[in-house]
């Protein structure tokens, strides 16, 4: 009992001991978290982003006019049980008639003395099939059935996002793992340099009789709370900043961070974690 | 209580000791003199096994230094106190916790702590200078910090490498009174230095010369 809390007591006096070093560190362990935080946002923004466009992706099937209501009805329970879409919309001949009113500003039977508009179907499909060979694939299977007439879907805006969306995805994640590669090394490289600043007591320890253990448990409790201080410091500083991007900079610029609590607390579990290990780490290597 | 069986221990170029035979028995004083680099503090590494033989063995107690594992050594440094040339003293705490700490390493609790610092720095007579920092004090008395720091654990064998190195005449008289007190209460005490006036103060003190990393007369 006794020695744990002299440990303890030793990891925040060492904290305080270490004066400038520690500071630096706890700079660096936020200046690191907050590239991982930021990192995080970008890169979840940036897929969501794509996410978006990608489900504005949307089939039209048109119809037979020679069809019956029956016909229709049956196609439609045949388009509900595909695994594969995820919305679908039913345009009867009357609604298309009023959407055209709506776009053109005219009515089609100003024109003409019949409704020459096909029903239709809109269909989406579930995220994984929004990509060319499973949207190929899927409306050979509906073309192929007698009561649909012709299907429609922009072919150039899927190769193109599935182009994109693939570099879009490398780079971004790319990014965030550098980002987070950095911290760690930021981080393990300031405590290193702490203990380096110390390492008297370190020899002096062990020259009085200390174990491993003994030397080593300070510190580790030492650089476990410079990463929760760090991390603290750049959870305030993001959550600042985005407070001030959402309440005052939205005219400048258009966007709007929304990010749970979780997302803090993600961040001080993460700093706090990249000083245990970090602190581990470092000392190891300065008792051998 | 320490025993050297044809223990070498050589540095590069041919430096270090060579064919140490001797014991030390619990009680002894015992001076080890010579030149410069003839190998005064590597003996005194062998024994608290900062150092291994690389040919022959070092006995302390129950510790054998060709089998001490390394987990194994703290255990033995807690049974003996060292006093540093440079003190090793740990300039960010004051005389208090550098003492302290060497009880806490050894598992101490912190009542006993207690007492026993203050009675040693009484002992050594810095009972007044238990706040202040190594840098705040005199060679002479961090001198004597860095033997309470030693002596505190009780330490079946004291070792004094060169501890008058930095004193005047009369505080070097002094601490070898005290070394010798200390002494008498039982604890083996091992003086390493080239200061041969400090050995006629101490009566019946035995007497180990080395030269060149060899011992050339011992009583
Ligand atoms: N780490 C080392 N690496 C290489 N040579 C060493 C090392 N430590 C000591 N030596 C050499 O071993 C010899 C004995 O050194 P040691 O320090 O034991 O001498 P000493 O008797 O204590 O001298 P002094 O009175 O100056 O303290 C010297 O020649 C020294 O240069
Ligand atoms: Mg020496």
């Amino acid at each position: 009992m006794t020695i744990l809390w002299f440990l303890f007591k030793e990891g925040f006096k060492g904290l305080i001991r270490s004066k400038y070093s520690g500071a630096f560190s706890i700079i660096i362990i936020a200046i690191s978290i907050m590239l991982v935080g930021f990192g995080y946002v970008i890169a979840r923004d940036t897929l969501f982003m794509v996410e978006n466009i990608r489900a504005q992706f949307d089939v039209d099937i048109f119809i037979k006019q020679t069809a019956s209501r029956d016909d229709i009805a049956a196609f439609d329970a045949k388009l509900k049980k595909m695994n594969e879409i995820n919305h679908l919309i039913y345009i009867s001949p009357e609604e298309a008639a009023q959407k055209f009113k709506n776009e053109f500003g005219e009515d089609i039977f100003d024109i003409l003395d019949y409704n020459p508009l096909p029903p239709s179907f809109t269909i989406s499909f579930k995220p994984i099939y929004r990509n060319l060979i499973s949207v190929e694939a899927i409306a050979n299977i509906l073309q192929s059935d007698p009561v649909v007439d012709e299907l429609k879907y922009r072919k150039n805006f899927l190769i193109i996002l599935e182009k994109y969306h693939r570099i879009i995805l490398f780079t971004v994640l790319g990014i965030f793992a550098v980002l987070t590669l950095i911290s760690i090394i930021l981080t393990s490289n300031s405590i290193k340099m702490t203990i380096f600043a110390r390492q008297d007591i370190i020899s002096t320890m062990k020259l009085i009789g200390a174990t491993n253990r003994f030397i080593k448990i300070p510190f580790v409790i030492e650089g476990t709370l410079e990463g929760g201080l760090g991390s603290l410091v750049a959870a305030l500083i993001i959550y600042g900043m985005f407070y001030l991007q959402n309440t005052y900079f939205q005219s400048f610029f258009d966007y709007t961070a929304i990010v749970s609590y979780r997302f803090y607390i993600a961040l001080l579990i993460l700093g706090t974690f990249l000083g245990w290990i970090g602190s581990r780490r470092a000392i190891r290597k300065f008792l051998h | 209580m320490i025993s050297f069986i044809n223990a070498n221990c050589t540095f590069r170029k041919n430096a270090g000791v060579k064919n140490l035979n001797f014991s030390i028995d619990d009680g002894e004083f015992v001076f080890l003199t010579g030149p410069s680099g003839a190998g005064k503090s590597t003996i005194l590494r062998l024994i608290y096994m900062d150092l291994f033989p690389e040919k022959g063995k070092v006995l302390i107690r129950d510790f054998d230094s060709t089998r001490i594992r390394d987990r194994e050594i703290p255990f033995l440094r807690r049974k003996v106190g060292m006093i540093f040339q440079d003190y090793q003293l740990l300039k960010d705490r004051n005389v208090y916790q550098n003492i302290a700490l060497a009880l806490y390493a050894s598992h101490y609790k912190t009542r006993e702590i207690k007492s026993r610092v203050y009675s040693i720095l009484n002992q050594v007579g810095l009972g007044h200078r238990v706040h202040h920092r190594p840098m705040e004090l005199s060679g002479g008395e961090q001198q004597r910090v860095a033997i309470a720091r030693a002596l505190v654990k009780e330490p079946i064998v004291l070792l004094a490498d060169e501890p008058t190195g930095n004193l005047d005449p009369r505080v070097s008289i002094e601490l070898i009174n005290l070394l010798n007190k200390i002494n008498k209460k039982g604890t083996a005490v091992i003086v390493a230095t080239h200061n041969y006036s400090l050995i006629q103060r101490v009566p019946g003190a035995r007497l180990i010369q080395i030269n060149e990393g060899e011992i050339i007369s011992i009583t």
